[in-house]
C-alpha cells in the first residue's frame, strides 16, 4: 500500500496525559474506502488515536495528515474548523443535544456549521433518519429514546455533514445487547456503501465481518495490523494472541 | 410518635411550618383580645403609607412599592452585568478571566451594606459624558449598590450552570465543527439557561430582602417611611408595625422562593 494516497496518515503520533504515555508512536494508514477497526485492552489509545485524527486531542509529537489536512501543525480550533468538516465522529455516550428533536440534532450542523440550504438539509435529514430506521422519531427529544436509537441519530447526524471519513469510539458500548445489532447493521451499510470507516470496538465478531484490515493496539503501540481472517486466526504477536485468547 | 415516623421528610417539614404559622395566628389573637386590637388599628390606618409612601394610598412615592420596583430594577442590571462578568469568567483568555474572577469574588465577599455605602459615596451626584449629563439620585445608587453583589453572585450561577453540561456536549460539537461562539449560542447556552433559572429566582428573592438596606441611601422604601412613622406613634406600637413590614417581605418572598425550590427540582429529574 502505498503511504502518499492514504486518506489518513499518521506516522510515529505520541502523546501523553501530564506524566503518563498514552500513544507511544503510532504509524497507520486509510485508504479511502477503507474500514479499518482498532481494537485491544482497554487503556491502550485506541480512544486518543481516533481524537488525534480529527484533532480534539492535540498530539505531542508526530505527523497527522487527513486528506490535504496536516493535522499536526494545526494549532487553534478555527484551523481545525475546515477538518472537522470532513472527518465526522460517532460517541460512545451518543452526546446528542438534548434540547432538540431528532431532526433537529441532525440538520442543526449542516445549516449553522457549513451554512446550507434549509429546506435541502432537512430533506437531507429525513433520508437519513429513514436509512437508519428511525422515520417515525424525527420529532422525538434524544430523552425519548433508548440507547440504540439515539446512537443511530447519531450516526445520521455525522452522516448529515457529508463526511469523508466517520470515527466511531466504542459506539456500541453503552448499549444493551438488543439494541447493539441495529447500530451495528447501520454501520454495515456504510461501509458497504464504500465510506471511509475507523472503528474501536470490543466486537470481535463484528470487527471480523466488517473490515478490511484491523489493528491490534496494547500499551500505545499498535503491535499488529492485518486483515481480519490473518489477525484472528494467526496472530504473530504474542500480546495479539494473549488478547484474543481472552475475549473470543 | 408513630405517626411522626409515619410522615415524610416532607411532611414533618410542611407540619412544623403549619404548627408555627398557627402559633403566630393564635398569639395574635390572644394579644388582640388582651387590648392589641387598638394597636393594630394604628398600623391599619398606616397601612397605605408603608404600601405606597402616600397616606391615601395613591400616588405611588415609596414604601413597600418602592422595594419592589428597586428589586426589580436591580435584578435586572444585575442579570445584565452578571451574564458579561459570569461569561467573562469562563473566557479562555487569560487577561479578561483573571481580572473578572478577581472582581467576581471581590463583590461576592463583600457584605452589601458595605457595598451600597460605597456606591453611595463613590458615585457623584451626577456625571457629565459627552455633554450629557446623567445624575445619580439615590435611587439609581441604591439600585447599582444591591445590583453590584447581585451581579456577581448571578455570574456564578452562569458559571456553575455552563460547566454543569456534561463535556460530551462540547466534543459533539466540536467534531461537527462548531466554533467557541457557536457551542455556546447553539448548544451550552440553551441547556445551561434552565439550570439557572432556579438560581436566578433564588437570587431575587434574597435581592427583596436586601432591598432593607436601601434606606440608608435615603430613598422613601418602606423601611424609611417607618422609622418615620415611629416618631410619631405611640412607642406601644412599634413592635405591631415591625411585625407587619416583617410579614410584607415575607409574604412576598416566600411564594418566590418556593417557585425556586419546585424548579430546582424540576431539573434535578430532567434526563440527559
Amino acid at each position: 500500500m502505498n503511504r502518499i494516497d492514504a486518506l489518513i496518515e499518521l506516522d510515529n503520533v505520541r502523546k501523553s496525559f501530564g506524566d503518563v504515555p498514552v500513544l507511544k508512536g503510532i504509524s497507520m494508514f486509510v485508504q479511502k474506502g477503507e474500514a479499518v477497526c482498532i481494537i485491544g485492552p482497554s487503556g491502550s489509545g485506541k480512544s486518543t488515536i481516533l481524537r488525534c485524527i480529527n484533532g480534539l486531542i492535540p498530539v505531542d509529537k508526530g505527523f497527522v495528515r487527513v486528506g490535504a489536512h496536516r493535522v499536526h501543525e494545526m494549532k487553534s480550533e478555527r484551523q481545525m474548523r475546515a477538518l472537522r468538516h470532513q472527518v465526522a465522529m460517532v460517541f460512545q455516550q451518543y452526546n446528542l443535544f438534548p434540547h432538540r428533536t431528532a431532526l433537529e440534532n441532525i440538520m442543526m450542523a449542516p445549516i449553522q456549521v457549513l451554512g446550507h440550504d434549509r429546506a435541502e438539509v432537512e430533506e437531507r435529514a429525513r433520508k437519513l433518519l429513514k436509512k437508519v430506521r428511525l422515520s417515525e422519531k424525527a420529532d422525538s427529544y434524544p430523552g425519548q429514546l433508548s440507547g440504540g436509537q439515539q446512537q443511530r441519530v447519531a450516526i445520521a447526524r455525522a452522516l448529515a455533514m457529508q463526511p469523508d471519513v466517520i470515527l466511531f469510539d466504542e459506539v456500541t458500548a453503552a448499549l444493551d445487547p438488543e439494541t447493539v445489532k441495529d447500530v451495528l447493521f447501520a454501520i454495515r451499510e456504510l461501509v458497504e456503501e464504500g465510506l471511509t470507516c475507523i472503528l474501536v470496538t470490543h466486537e470481535m465478531k463484528f470487527a471480523r465481518d466488517v473490515s478490511q484490515r484491523v489493528c491490534f493496539t496494547d500499551h500505545g503501540l499498535i503491535v499488529e495490523s492485518a486483515p481480519p481472517a490473518e489477525l484472528f486466526d494467526n496472530p504473530r504477536d504474542p500480546r495479539t494472541r494473549e488478547f484474543l485468547g481472552q475475549v473470543l | 410518635m408513630i405517626a411522626g415516623s409515619m410522615l415524610s421528610y416532607e411532611g414533618k417539614k410542611r407540619a412544623v411550618l403549619l404548627l408555627i404559622a398557627l402559633g403566630v395566628v393564635i398569639w395574635i389573637a390572644v394579644d388582640a383580645a388582651a387590648g392589641g386590637s387598638a394597636h393594630w388599628s394604628r398600623v391599619l390606618v398606616r397601612l397605605p403609607l408603608l404600601l405606597t409612601g402616600s397616606a391615601s394610598g395613591w400616588p405611588i412615592t415609596g414604601g413597600f412599592v418602592l422595594n419592589i420596583i428597586l428589586s426589580i430594577a436591580s435584578m435586572a442590571l444585575a442579570t445584565v452585568l452578571g451574564t458579561i462578568m459570569g461569561l467573562a469568567t469562563l473566557a479562555r483568555f487569560g487577561p479578561i478571566r483573571v481580572p473578572s474572577f478577581l472582581l467576581m469574588n471581590f463583590l461576592r465577599n463583600s457584605p452589601w451594606l458595605v457595598l451600597l455605602f460605597a456606591t453611595l459615596y463613590f458615585l457623584p451626584f451626577e456625571m457629565h459624558v459627552f455633554g450629557m449629563t446623567i445624575p445619580f439620585p439615590p435611587f439609581v445608587k441604591a439600585v447599582i449598590g444591591l445590583a453590584l453583589p447581585t451581579a456577581a453572585n448571578f455570574s456564578e450561577v452562569i458559571r456553575g450552570a455552563v460547566q454543569s453540561i456534561h463535556s460530551g456536549q462540547w466534543e459533539a460539537a466540536r467534531s461537527l465543527g462548531y466554533s467557541t461562539g457557536q457551542i455556546y449560542r447553539h448548544v451550552i447556552m440553551p441547556q445551561a439557561l434552565r439550570r439557572m433559572i432556579p438560581g436566578w429566582t433564588n437570587l431575587y428573592a434574597l435581592l427583596m430582602i436586601a432591598t432593607a438596606l436601601a434606606t440608608v441611601t435615603g430613598i422613601q422604601d418602606v423601611l424609611t417611611i417607618l422609622n418615620t412613622l415611629l416618631a410619631v406613634e405611640n412607642e406601644r406600637v412599634i413592635v405591631y408595625f415591625y411585625l407587619t413590614v416583617l410579614f410584607l417581605f415575607i409574604a412576598y418572598c416566600y411564594p418566590i422562593a418556593a417557585i425556586a425550590r419546585r424548579r430546582e427540582r424540576a431539573v434535578k429529574g430532567e434526563s440527559l
